[in-house]
């Protein structure tokens, strides 16, 4: 099937497949977008949108499936393929080199060069500052360390960088993810700029309105392959097709709002991105927080948790002030945090290590008689705790890493369980998580609600905010700019109060 | 579908994978046949007579190894082994004098001094950010100078003492016909194993070692940990220079040099990731013995010196070609 | 289009300093150090410094600043190369033995000898980059390899190096070799701006992206520790230039002291960031701490003890200014 008569696609991925140690992530995907086309994928995390785009853009080979460029049967062993081929891509994980500066970055490869071939320097940053200011980001400054600038302004270096090619095919992997309204005005701009050019423009997105607002066709993935492809979509359509249910069966019902005890309260929080945080949460309660990434959330969690400093501001559990220097604190039992982190790979397992001995891993002092580790007790509780949360796997002594992502998230969930916590601190857990795996999580939450713990969540998915939470509370720029209660969130409410920002006004 | 396999006890798989296992395996193999070759060049290369010699020499190896397999674990190093080592060789002389009655204190005194020293790299290095390679190498270079002042030389008047003879006796002597420095070193060798397996410090230091956020998130002491794994580093190191002083009845300077390349080659030998997480003492343990036996098999072939240098090297070198190779690590 | 928001240019000095943080505590503590320097020999000698004081000064530290800047191009890849001792040695000893009267036969031997240097880089470069091994454990083995034959050129401290080479080199009548640090110096500004310069900063800074950008990090790699071999070879040649005659063990304590003219110099260790200019400095600082500490009457067996201290407290120094400024580590 090719696209419309006559017209030879952009980019074309034809029964691509890619497997990762045994994880299908893309599993006979196929894709067309055209010259002049913006398209957006969509999917859950984990429905292999990204390894596509790794895939087309050169960052990953495939196992099987063939890809197209223009017409031609290519094969990208390297990016710098697809770059001799007009493709460029802006990756999820930003690709800036830190202690480089932005404009050392942006020429990387191009640098201006003088006599004997060096580099001219005067020319690199004027050159860069030019490039900057043509596209409307003269306010990031070229001579900054890319690690000095905000999360916002690299992803803008990043993509500043990818359209400075003039290219042919450009995909943008979650480029809005950190970007307020007005980022997100000048992105699209840009992209509409790229398809007057002829430029297809490839994105992922989580963002109804901004899909519908600027794509032309939308492909919808669901476990590694494509399950449809539409000029117009409605948001319930495509959630049902992402997730091969009806909106309505995707989340368990919210249980009904508690009137317990406070559990933690916290009053005028501040740190590193946060300004005057408050919140108080009650016993048996599901806390939202919702932001875009670089707004406060991470601090705020990190610092709840012990494992980042606040500078002032107070912390009561259970009514009982504390000081949380570090997660050693919190974790001791009367205190009872728990933060599930998000980035499971590099800040919550050890991939390594046995299954048991990353459930056990929070609990060492209770499994243990005059420092020697109680082993058949320590088996036990790990036993009953990956019963209990259905880990799929071969024996509580494989190592976590063989584990799919599904399951590695639960073990995470585990350890924290046994630590007993009375406010559970979840951070993004159901991200590159399947479906039916976190439906599991949801159905956990709201269970540990019932049971009377207290449960502040974050997550990237607004649409999750908006069907797991008692209330959600919505970060911008370090403060809490609105509070949402249910019933009746909306994932849209959530978005627009965290991506409006004050200079708007 | 958990507990579908042969069941084997918890604390042995948590941490013998099967890799772990055959690096030690592989290392004790090479021992065996250096002892082969080495017999087929000098017979009697095997006897229990030399074979107890090596092994004697290799202890010492081994005891520096101790303290080395530990920082590696959580992916550090120590690299300030060698004066560490001799500035203990020349404490237990002079606080002992050569007296017996000396010698428990002079003993405790020398150890206590490798312990501070370690922990004084652990708290530069866990605690105020400074690289291990940095802080370690600074230490050499601060107890080198401090031994080297203190004693003037080791010129000074009590420098020329003996090791108090309980020591020297421990060196040399045999109990039940095993040579108690072969004994003192199996007990080195229990101590440390259930140390690594068996306790909640033996776990948290594997879980450093494979990720250090993770496990500082997950409420773990990193800081402590990693200075009291320092701490028992400079122990070792003491130990080891008991264990020589002893040895050789006086102190000289000098004599811990060697013992840098020749404990981290012995951990890395015996399977231990350099960067930490993976590996066990007893793959150290027989590392030391290959290094020993292959020394010894050098100068059985009245290789030179220089010779011995290079094939050194080129062996380790090997043995890294052919462990990396089989894990895919990089 | 108006602006995504106003546009607050931090000052052009303000990004020079802190983006050169290490460069610019390296100078100061130049600057101390000469002052230290200066004022115990003053005191001891009741004299100042003269000519004599600063050949001898420059000639020996030569050999720390080449050393030196072998290291870094490693260290900035990510690397460490334990091995720079070795390659000191042997090349110290092949020169003894191999230079002669005849100065065309004295150049050709020079290059091979820089060749030397380059082949014992390579393979440190290939066995790291390719081996994929890791640094400090190739290089330990190396060291042993380089050392074992140094011994074997030169078993006895000897060989000969002629007058007029010791004289182009390491002049023992003027500071001339001053001309060399200037011109590594001048070098190094040109390399860092060059297609290599760059891909050894890319590739410390994050190996993954450089690949992804097209950049060959296994290429680069290997060129790092093959130039770093030259420049090791350099030192060597020099050392043995400057004593007039060959020892093929004295080298062996560049290995450490080229670690900390680097770290000294504001180079990370972590790959990526610094100057060889910073290290060329943290060479001179350190040979300057040995000359307070020798016209001090310090006791020269507490040396050691007093660089150690020095070391850890330049490196705390260094992290503490970062802070200070409010770098992210």
């Amino acid at each position: 099937m090719s696209g419309v008569a006559g017209v030879v696609p952009a980019v074309e991925a034809v029964r691509v497949s890619r497997a990762f140690g045994g994880v299908r992530a893309v599993s006979e995907a196929s894709l067309i977008a055209l010259p002049g086309e913006v398209h957006a994928l969509v999917g859950e995390n984990g429905a292999g949108k990204s390894t596509l785009i790794k895939i087309l853009g050169g960052r990953t080979r495939p196992d099987s499936g063939q890809i197209r460029i223009k017409g031609r049967d290519v094969s990208l062993p390297t990016p710098e393929a697809g770059h001799a081929l007009g493709v460029w891509t802006v990756f999820q994980e930003l690709t800036l080199l830190p202690w480089m500066t932005v404009a050392e970055n942006l020429l990387l490869r191009r640098e201006p060069r003088g006599r004997l071939g060096l580099v001219d320097r005067r020319r690199l940053f004027s050159e860069a500052e030019r490039m900057l200011a043509t596209l409307g980001i003269e306010h990031v400054d070229p001579r900054a360390q890319a690690c000095d600038i905000s999360l916002a302004e690299r992803q803008l270096v990043e993509i500043v960088r990818a359209i400075s090619h003039d290219p042919d095919i450009l995909f943008l992997d979650e480029p809005t993810s950190s970007l307020v309204e007005r980022e997100v005005a000048w992105l699209f701009g840009q992209i509409r700029r790229l398809r007057e050019r002829g430029t297809a423009v490839l994105f992922t997105s989580h963002r109804w309105n901004e899909i519908s607002s600027i794509a032309d066709r939308i492909t919808v993935f669901r476990s590694g392959r494509d399950v449809g492809s539409f000029t117009t979509l409605s948001e319930d359509d495509a959630v049902t097709l992402m997730t091969g249910q009806k909106v309505d069966t995707l989340y368990p019902p919210l249980p009904a709002r508690p009137e317990g005890a406070v559990a933690l309260k916290v009053a005028q929080l501040n740190g590193p991105r946060m300004h005057d945080v408050s919140l108080a949460l009650r016993r048996g309660e599901i806390l939202g927080v919702g932001g875009l990434a670089g707004h406060g959330h991470r601090e705020l969690f990190f610092s709840l948790f012990g494992a980042e400093r606040a500078q002032s501001g107070t912390v009561e559990v259970g009514g009982r002030a504390v000081r949380l220097r570090s997660p050693r604190d919190a974790v001791r039992s009367g205190v009872g945090l728990a933060l599930v982190p998000e980035d499971r790979k590099t800040e919550g397992l050890l991939l390594a290590m046995s299954i048991r001995d990353n459930l056990t891993l929070s609990i060492l002092p209770r499994l243990s008689r005059l420092g020697l580790l109680q082993h058949g007790r320590e088996q036990g509780m790990a036993e009953t705790q990956a019963r209990r949360l259905k880990v799929r796997m071969a024996g509580l002594s494989s190592p976590v890493g063989s584990l799919s992502g599904g399951n590695q998230q639960k073990v995470l969930v585990g350890r924290w369980l046994l630590v007993e916590p009375q406010v559970l601190l979840l951070y993004d857990v159901t991200r590159g998580v399947d479906v039916a795996t976190k439906h599991e999580i949801y159905e956990l939450i709201f269970a540990l609600a019932g049971e009377g713990r207290a449960i502040l969540i974050y997550s990237s998915d607004a649409e999750e905010l908006a069907h797991l939470c008692h209330r959600v509370l919505v970060m911008r720029e370090g403060r809490i700019a609105a509070e949402l209660a249910a019933p009746g969130i909306t994932a849209e409410q959530v978005v627009a109060a965290a991506v409006r920002d004050r200079l708007a006004a | 579908m958990s507990g579908a396999r042969v069941s084997r006890p918890a604390w042995f798989e948590s941490v013998w994978g099967s890799t772990e296992r055959r690096r030690i395996l592989y290392a004790a193999i090479a021992a065996v046949l250096l002892f082969v070759v080495g017999d087929l060049v000098r017979p009697g290369f095997a006897s229990l007579r030399s074979i107890e010699a090596v092994l004697v020499v290799a202890s010492f190896v081994g005891l520096v190894a101790a303290g080395q397999t530990f920082v590696i674990l959580i992916g550090g190093i120590d690299l300030s082994v060698p004066w560490v080592l001799n500035a203990a060789a020349i404490l237990l002389a002079t606080s002992s004098l050569g007296h017996n009655d000396r010698a428990p204190l002079a003993v405790a005194l020398t150890l206590g001094m490798g312990a501070l020293v370690g922990i004084c790299n652990g708290i530069g290095i866990a605690l105020l950010g400074i690289p291990a390679v940095v802080m370690t190498l600074a230490m050499n270079g601060i107890m080198e100078g401090l031994t080297l002042g203190l004693s003037s030389g080791l010129t000074c008047s009590s420098c020329a003492s003996y090791a108090p003879p309980v020591v020297q006796a421990a060196a040399h002597a045999r109990l039940l016909g095993i040579p108690v420095m072969l004994l003192i070193w199996l007990a080195v060798i229990a101590v440390v194993s259930v140390l690594l397996t068996l306790t909640r410090f033996g776990r948290s230091t594997y879980a450093i070692g494979n990720n250090a956020r993770a496990s500082f998130l997950a409420g773990l002491n990193v800081e402590a940990t990693s200075v009291a794994l320092y701490g028992l580093s400079g122990f070792f190191a003491a130990l080891a220079g008991i264990a020589l002083v002893g040895f050789g009845g006086q102190a000289s300077l000098g004599i811990g040099d060697p013992y840098l390349f020749q404990s981290i080659a012995a951990v890395v030998i015996g399977g231990v990731y350099i960067l930490g997480g993976r590996g066990h003492y007893l793959g150290a343990v027989f590392g030391s013995i290959t290094l020993v036996a292959l020394i010894s098999v050098l100068m059985a072939l009245n290789m030179p010196e220089y010779g011995r240098s290079i094939i050194y090297g080129v062996i380790i070198l090997l043995l890294l070609l052919l462990y990396g190779r089989e894990a895919g690590e990089s | 289009m108006a602006p995504l928001s106003s546009s607050r240019r931090t000052p052009l000095w303000r990004h020079v300093l802190v983006q050169n943080a290490g460069l610019v505590l390296a100078v100061g503590m130049l600057v101390a150090a000469l002052v230290a320097y200066v004022a115990v020999y003053l005191a001891t000698q009741h004299r100042l410094p003269g000519g004599f004081e600063l050949t001898s000064t420059v000639n020996n530290t030569m050999p720390l600043v080449l050393a030196g800047v072998a290291q870094t191009l490693v260290v900035l890849t990510r690397g460490l190369d334990l091995s720079v001792g070795g390659v000191v040695d042997l090349t110290n000893a092949v020169t003894a033995i191999t230079l002669g009267d005849s100065p065309a036969r004295n150049a050709l031997w020079t290059v091979l000898i820089l060749l030397i240097g380059a082949a014992c880089g390579l393979l440190n470069g290939l066995l790291v980059a390719v081996g994929r091994l890791q640094p400090i454990l190739v290089t330990l083995a190396t060291l042993s390899i380089f050392q074992g034959l140094a011994v074997r050129v030169l078993p006895q401290p000897g060989g000969q190096v002629p007058e007029g080479y010791t004289a182009l080199l390491a002049n023992p009548a003027a500071p001339t070799s001053l001309f060399y640090v200037l011109l590594l110096a001048v070098l190094w500004l040109l390399f860092r701006r060059s297609r290599l310069g760059i891909d050894i900063i890319a590739v410390g800074n994050d190996a993954q992206a450089s690949e992804a950008h097209g950049i060959r990090v296994r290429r680069t790699r290997i060129l790092a520790y093959t130039l770093g071999g030259v420049f090791s070879a350099a030192a060597g040649i020099f050392l043995a230039a400057n004593s007039t005659a060959g020892d093929a063990t004295t080298g062996n304590t560049y290995t450490l002291t080229s670690i900390v003219a680097v770290v000294l110099g504001g180079v990370n260790l972590f790959g990526g960031r610094g100057s060889a200019i910073g290290t060329i400095l943290g060479a001179f600082v350190t040979t300057m701490i040995v000359n307070v500490l020798f016209f001090a009457h310090i006791d020269p067996l507490y040396q050691n003890f007093y660089e150690g201290l020095f070391l850890v407290a330049a490196v705390l120094l260094a992290g503490g200014i970062g802070r200070l400024l409010g770098r992210r580590a």
